[in-house]
Formats: structure tokens, C-alpha cells, sequence
């Protein structure tokens, strides 16, 4: 018999791998498909360079992050107490939304949730997923909305640019990427879930070490201020409020400021240097505006 | 034909037929959101959406997704509610079996998932979730959001530039 012009090979083969991507082959044996000239080696290798298989932190699903996000913050709530007053509350809520709308990621599993801790530590954390907290000591240092905007805003940052998932491990994310893909079921067993759940303590740890003890890095605390910078004014806020919010920070030796949001980022003066250069770089710079600043008094004036 | 020359082919068939096959699908990966009249957060909303559901992607502007539902109603979704979801074969394959995509993870509800959680709250019971569970009630609506913004001359209702 004579062997097939190589045109028709060609054909045949993008007619399979057609026929291989509609929804009712898919389920189809990859061996079958291919005639059994492909070795199951050769046939994982082509997955492998054609898909996009999970393999790093960008590959957390929303849900997953959800999860880990709730824990996080679940963890942050076990060091810090909550400060319950309802019109602070609803007064973040509001402003942190608004900044969120304009952000890179305004729509995220649970959407953005915002909340007050109970301590004259100047600080404030976001767990993946948008769990954000910030403490009464910064809220006390915070002068006007654009102030607290752009922190938020920062804070935001951290959740979009997926600060927080990138702490976890590569050999973690590894093997949960193998495991919850090989476990083809409904509701896991006693087995599997004890696994998984030894992963999601290793990746808890890994993400509240870095954001609640040692901090985020250099880098990202940089990241996060470009972005509070362009999420605050596309917002139309006067981006200068973090800027103002530092200034506070320069020279500052109390204990409360020593601890939480300073104790490990690069130092006010030069994230202030950074900030200038990327609120010079904007094409329209929004003012401050008194109806704001006044609202802001109302709300978080009276702060006890 | 040689094997190593098959096997390139018919990946770069595969990941063309799998453009072609999916290009147009979008699937919602957030918990809920709404389908918009037009490409802004603030447009009037058409219908709600939650997690799973299957839209045809019709266009995109500016980080907004065009999309028509299965009832032919048209609308707009943000990009970051939605996204084109991706299979792998090895996930469907009982011998090669050993990876999985974010698209089918997500959809089995597989990975850290509310049963990861509570057996994790089962093994740490001086983890408290109760504020957790109640920050999800503090919430501001898109509604209050606008109100919120017009009262601030935020947004385009921006006043001094």
C-alpha cells in the first residue's frame, strides 16, 4: 500500500486535534485519537506545551483564594481585636469599594470587604480575596478621605497584584496543582482531605508569615503604592493623600509607629520619593475636595 | 512522518482548535454579578449571574466583555468576572490523568474548598471565623457606591482636576 501524501497527513492531523477539542471527543482517549502512532509520553507532552496546565500562583482558582483569603483573615482576627463600631465600618466599606471600582480587579469571588482592628498600631493588611483591615492608630493619623482612600487603595493593590498568594511555596502549590487534579471526585475522603488540608496549613502559614510577621517585600510594597496611586485617581482622589499620609510618618520614634505597616516596609521618606515620580507622571491629578474631607470628620472624627 | 514532527503538529493543531472551540465561551468565576446594560459598574444591570454560568462572548471594550446568554439577552460582564476557560485532555484521560486546568478545577469546586476549610476549623478550634462571616455583610452595592461617589464629585462626577 502506499503511504499517504504528506498534505494529507497535515489535514488528517488538524482534523483530529479539531475533532479532539469539540466538547463531545474531548472525553475521548488521547491513544484512540491518535491512532497509537503517540506513546502516552508523546501524548502528555503535547498537554503539556499546549495547555495551560496550573503551575503557579496565578493559577489559584478565585474560589481557592476565597478559602485561603477567609483563613488569612481569620488568623489576622486572632491576633488583632475587632473595632465594632458600625458607621466606621460602613464608612471603609464605602470608600474601599469605590477605589476597588476603579481598580485592575474590581470584581473578585466575594467581592472587597473591609473592616477596623481595635489597636494604636499604625497598620493595615490584606488577605487574598479582598479582606482588608485596617487599625484605629492609622485611622487616627488619617486627616481627610483622600488619605484613607489611598491607603485602601494600597491595600487593594496587594489583592489584585496577588501579593499574598505569591508567599506560598512552589513544592506546595505543586502538590496541590497534582493532587486536586488526579482526584476526580464529588466530595473527598478522610485521606484526601487530611492531604489537602496539610497543604492548606503550609500555604496558610506561608502567606501569614510574611503579611503579619515579616511583611511583604520591598517590591511589592512599591508595586502597591503605584497602584494606590492610579486606582485613588482614577477614583478622583487627590493622589498626594498617601504622600501626606507618610509625612506623618517621617521622623515619627513612638512605639506605634515602630510597629505594623512601617515595622517592614522600605521607610516613609523613600516611598514618598517613589510617589512623587508616579503622581508627576499622571495625565489629570484630582484636587482635594472639602465635601469629602467633611464627611470624613463625621465618620471617623469621633473615633474612640 | 517522524514521531517528534507528529507531535509538534498536532500540538500547534490542538492549540489552534482549541482557539477556535472556546474563543468565544466566557464562564463567570466570581461568587455573583451582574449582566450590564453598558461597559461601566455603574450602568443599569439586566439579570444576575453567579459562578458557572456559560456566556457567548460576543466583543470586549476597555476591560469589559460584550456577552449574549443562552436566552439571547445581550450585556456586558468585566473581565475580571469572567474568563475563557481552558481543558485539558490529561484531566480527561484515565491514563494520563495527573494535571488539571484553573477552568476545571473551578468547576468541580476541587482544590481548597469549603470542605478544606472546615476540616481546618475542625483541627483549629481557637480559630474564630465570626468576624470573617460578618464582614461579608458589610458591603457596599454598587447603588450606595454611586450615591457615594456623586456626594464626593468622585468618578465623573469628578469636579476639580
Amino acid at each position: 500500500m502506499k503511504p499517504p501524501r504528506p498534505g494529507i497527513r497535515i489535514w488528517a492531523v488538524i482534523a483530529l486535534a479539531a475533532c479532539l477539542a469539540s466538547c463531545e471527543m474531548i472525553e475521548q482517549n488521547v491513544e484512540i485519537l491518535s491512532g497509537g502512532r503517540v506513546t502516552a509520553r508523546d501524548a502528555q507532552k503535547v498537554l503539556e506545551t499546549g495547555e495551560k496546565i496550573r503551575g503557579t500562583f496565578a493559577d489559584i482558582t478565585e474560589e481557592e483564594e476565597y478559602y485561603i483569603g477567609r483563613s488569612v483573615a481569620a488568623l489576622i482576627l486572632a491576633k488583632y481585636p475587632v473595632y465594632g463600631n458600625e458607621t466606621v465600618i460602613q464608612y471603609l466599606n464605602t470608600v474601599g469599594n469605590a477605589v476597588a471600582a476603579f481598580s485592575d480587579r474590581p470584581e473578585i469571588y466575594a467581592g472587597y470587604h473591609f473592616l477596623a482592628l481595635d489597636s494604636e498600631e499604625v497598620n493595615a493588611l490584606s488577605a487574598p480575596s479582598g479582606f482588608i483591615f485596617v487599625t484605629k492608630g492609622l485611622l487616627r493619623r488619617c486627616r481627610d478621605e483622600e488619605m484613607l482612600a489611598l491607603i485602601l487603595a494600597h491595600e487593594v493593590g496587594h489583592v489584585t497584584g496577588k501579593h499574598g498568594l505569591q508567599a506560598i511555596k512552589k513544592s506546595r502549590l505543586a502538590d496541590l496543582f497534582t493532587f486536586a487534579g488526579t482526584e476526580a471526585v464529588q466530595r473527598y475522603g478522610p485521606a484526601q482531605i487530611a492531604r489537602l488540608t496539610n497543604l492548606f496549613e503550609g500555604a496558610l502559614s506561608d502567606i501569614a508569615e510574611q503579611l503579619i510577621e515579616r511583611g511583604y517585600d520591598r517590591k511589592y510594597e512599591y508595586d502597591a503604592d503605584a497602584m494606590a496611586v492610579a486606582y485613588g485617581s482614577r477614583t478622583g482622589y487627590e493622589a498626594g493623600g498617601i504622600v501626606r499620609f507618610l509625612e506623618t510618618m517621617v521622623n515619627d520614634a513612638s512605639p506605634a509607629a515602630a510597629q505594623g505597616w512601617f515595622k517592614t516596609h522600605p521607610t516613609a521618606e523613600q516611598r514618598i520619593d517613589r510617589i512623587n515620580r508616579e503622581i508627576g507622571s499622571l495625565k489629570t491629578a484630582p484636587k482635594i475636595d472639602e465635601v469629602r474631607t467633611k464627611r470624613f470628620k463625621q465618620s471617623v472624627g469621633a473615633l474612640k | 512522518m517522524k514521531r517528534s514532527k507528529f507531535i509538534a503538529l498536532f500540538g500547534a493543531a490542538l492549540m489552534l482548535a482549541l482557539a477556535v472551540f472556546a474563543a468565544d465561551v466566557v464562564i463567570i468565576k466570581v461568587q455573583a454579578t451582574k449582566l450590564r446594560l453598558q461597559p461601566k459598574f455603574f450602568a443599569q444591570t439586566i439579570l444576575s449571574l453567579q459562578a458557572g454560568d456559560r456566556l457567548e462572548k460576543v466583543g470586549e471594550s476597555e476591560g469589559w466583555i460584550k456577552v449574549k446568554t443562552s436566552s439571547g439577552i445581550f450585556g456586558w460582564v468585566h473581565s475580571s468576572a469572567a474568563e475563557t476557560p481552558k481543558f485539558a485532555l490529561s484531566a480527561m484521560n484515565t491514563t494520563l490523568k495527573s494535571k488539571a486546568t484553573a477552568s476545571e478545577v473551578a468547576l468541580a469546586g476541587k482544590g481548597f474548598n469549603k470542605q478544606v476549610e472546615e476540616s481546618y476549623r475542625a483541627a483549629h478550634g481557637d480559630i474564630s471565623f465570626v468576624w470573617v462571616d460578618r464582614m461579608l455583610v458589610f458591603k457596599a452595592n454598587p447603588a450606595q457606591v454611586e450615591d457615594f461617589l456623586r456626594r464626593g464629585r468622585l468618578g465623573e462626577y469628578g469636579g476639580a482636576k
